[in-house]
């Protein structure tokens, strides 16, 4: 259990519908679903990869919304202690792009400290060039970035259908994640995680029940 | 909202939350509502600290206590036993991974105006400056007993009755008043004397959960969640929406609508929610519950330490209520920022008891005083209420309010007795069985 592979909780955001699961189910076991709504978040939760970065291994765990997004706030305890989010948007729906900066002020309010990454999803979707209609053009990226550049530790695109650039987008994560702490050693020792961590040695041989 | 449910919770207090989830996870439809704009109800931690003065009608003051936004603060506040209800469900839920908590610095009891460590093994209680020599040995021979009994073997009796009483079982081993008093109050956590007609099986078996759970993870046998308690109903929450719960906040509840004595749905005074059970918290049925009593309690900033707790950055003090003339035991939490609830250098402590008269606030004087000196203080009374019925025939299943208590194994009694009145079953862990995957490497 306790190796000593740097890990990095990685939250997922963003409007519903963007396709968050579906990024989660890539990441998860490389699979990809037409369904869509509720009934397809449900069981998702964390999963935690081992990514190879040639000099290191790296683990990311990646946490699904579990649908809370869609009619609530998602709460102030998804953002605890989380390394990174991954906030995404879809190419094709604009509404999805604008709301972004006020998710980026929810996740520097809850998640101090936590680097931004954004990913437009459903790249399979663009038309051909001049038939933009609702997507999210360059300019608009552009526009957006310079407006939060310090902010945006990473910008990718990706498509869950064709599985375009997402294996290149969880590495590219991991590697960002590990380079910044290497050059800012932080650990957390005295932490307890109930039924994880382990207890303090035992003097009695009792039995435990749990 | 016009959708059909199983069931509908009203209210995202922990209980509420914790019940919810069993229920999704039970394979359920839920739709879980709350009037307020964030989860808790009244086990959230408010934050920033500005919120706290709004809530209890103060000006607000900014970071005039360090940062503002550092502040989370119970409004209720409770530890977690390691080794109780609480835990278990955490951890038999997979609620557990997504909090993370620190043990309590320390326990402590008050005798005679001043406090001591609780001594909880045999070693401890030798060494404790709260009993006399020989009462030192007493107090020995009876934690070793305790530790030794074994439930389902008589031979571990030594000739105890287990229905012999609590007060007759400390007569057996000659324990005076004062070792009673922090025995039943400091380690087996009685609010109240009424145990003491009680069997002494249930006087050990409490005890036992004291010494098991400090031998978790040492220290003292209390555990806090990082960022205040706040985040237990939002774990709950998570995991009711991860098997299919629908969270509605901010959402006013207009009225629970009824057929032939049983309830049918839930109205926000446009469209109709049907369901066949509903679960809340008493202020969302008021009319179908009784008041049980009241609970003061004072929130208290501090910029030291409780004093004599060798600086502990988190204790928490049982003050018997023999020891200071009353029948319901005080209370006192403190936390600070090794919990992260609270900025730098600040301490945030919490002074509670059962009300007994009209002047609740004085009550809590002992408790007070031991403070030495408060930079604020917010002072609330609040009236407890139970359910008129067990909700059988209404099929509107309501919590109880918050006790004075400072653990959480009345709330998971609550909450285990409301799953099977609901259900007709006791929760099956097994069927809890969301991603925790660990994908294979590259
Ligand atoms: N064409 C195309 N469809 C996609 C892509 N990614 C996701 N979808 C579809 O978009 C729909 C929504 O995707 P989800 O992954 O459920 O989105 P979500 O953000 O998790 O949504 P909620 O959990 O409901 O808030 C599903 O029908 C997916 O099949 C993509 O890259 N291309
Ligand atoms: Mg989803």
């Amino acid at each position: 259990m306790a190796t000593g592979i740097p890990s990095f909780k990685v939250i997922l955001h963003g409007e519903y519908g963007v396709g968050k699961s579906s990024i989660f189910r890539r990441f998860m076991n490389d699979t990809f679903t037409q369904a869509t709504g509720k009934q397809s978040t449900i069981g998702l939760d964390q999963c935690t990869r081992t990514i190879d970065l040639g000099s290191q291994n790296v683990k990311l765990t990646l946490w699904d919304t579990g649908g809370m997004e869609r009619m609530s706030f998602i709460g102030s305890s998804y953002y605890r202690g989380a390394h990174a989010a991954l906030l995404c948007y879809s190419v094709n729906n604009k509404d999805t792009f604008s709301i972004l900066s006020q998710y980026i002020l929810d996740i520097v309010m809850n998640a101090e400290g936590a680097k931004i990454f954004l990913c437009g999803n459903m790249t399979d979707q663009l038309g051909p060039e001049g038939s933009e209609g609702n997507a999210v053009t360059d300019t608009d990226l552009d526009q957006f970035m310079s407006q939060c550049q310090d902010v945006l530790s990473g910008v990718y695109r990706v498509s869950c259908k064709d599985s375009s650039g997402l294996e290149e987008m969880f590495r590219d994560m991991a590697r960002v994640l590990h380079q910044d702490t290497m050059s800012r050693m932080t650990m957390r020792r005295d932490m307890i995680r109930p039924g994880d961590t382990p207890e303090r040695e035992q003097t009695t041989e009792k039995k435990r029940c749990c | 909202m016009d959708e059909t449910y199983d069931v509908i919770v009203m209210g995202t207090g922990l209980k509420e939350c914790i019940l919810s989830g069993m229920l999704s996870v039970s394979g359920k439809k839920v739709l879980h509502l709350d009037k307020n704009t964030y989860y808790g109800g009244e086990s959230a931690s408010l934050t920033p600290l500005d919120q706290v003065y709004q809530h209890f009608g103060k000006p607000e003051v900014g970071d005039k206590f360090g940062r503002g936004r550092d502040w989370n603060v119970d409004l209720i506040p409770k530890f977690l036993m390691a080794n109780g209800q609480l835990v278990k469900l955490l951890i038999h839920t997979g609620v557990t991974r997504y909090l993370e908590f620190k043990s309590v610095d320390g326990s402590y009891v008050y005798k005679g105006g001043k406090i001591y460590k609780v001594p909880a093994d045999e070693r401890e209680a030798l060494a404790s400056s709260l009993m006399g020599i020989f009462e030192k040995r007493r107090f020995k021979n009876f934690l070793q007993y305790v530790q030794d009994y074994d439930e389902n073997d008589p031979k571990t009796f030594k000739g105890v009755d287990p229905s012999m009483s609590a007060k007759a079982l400390y007569e057996k081993f000659g324990l005076d008043a004062n070792t009673q008093d922090f025995t039943g109050h400091a380690l087996a956590l009685y609010r109240n004397d009424q145990y003491m007609a009680l069997t002494s099986l249930d006087l050990i078996k409490r005890c036992r959960l004291y010494s098991d759970s400090l031998s978790r993870y040492g220290k003292s046998p209390y555990l806090y969640p990082l960022y205040g308690l706040g985040e237990l109903p939002q774990g709950f929450a998570r995991l009711s929406a991860i098997y299919g719960g629908t969270y509605m906040l901010d959402k006013p509840v207009d009225k629970i609508v009824m057929e032939d004595g049983h309830v049918v749905g839930v109205s926000d005074g446009k469209d109709t929610a049907k369901c066949s059970v509903i679960v809340c918290d008493p202020t969302y049925a008021q009319d179908r519950c009784k008041k049980v009593g009241q609970v003061v309690r004072a929130i208290c900033i501090l910029n030291h330490p409780i004093e004599n707790t060798k600086d502990a950055q988190s204790v928490q003090i049982i003050i018997p209520q023999n020891q200071v003339g009353r029948k319901d035991d005080i209370y006192v939490c403190m936390v600070s920022a090794t919990h992260n609830v609270c900025a730098k250098n600040y301490y945030l402590a919490i002074v509670a008891t059962t009300v007994e008269t009209d002047n609740p606030e004085a009550e809590l004087k002992p408790g007070l005083d031991l403070l030495k000196g408060v930079e604020e203080k917010f002072v609330s009374i609040v009236d407890l209420y139970e359910p008129l019925d067990d909700g059988q025939d209404s099929k509107i299943f309501i919590s109880k309010s918050y006790d004075a208590t400072t653990h959480f194994e009345t709330t998971c009694d609550d909450v285990l007795d409301l799953f099977k009145r609901i259900t007709g079953e006791d929760f099956d862990f097994s069927k809890v069985k969301h991603t925790d995957v660990e994908a294979v490497g590259e």
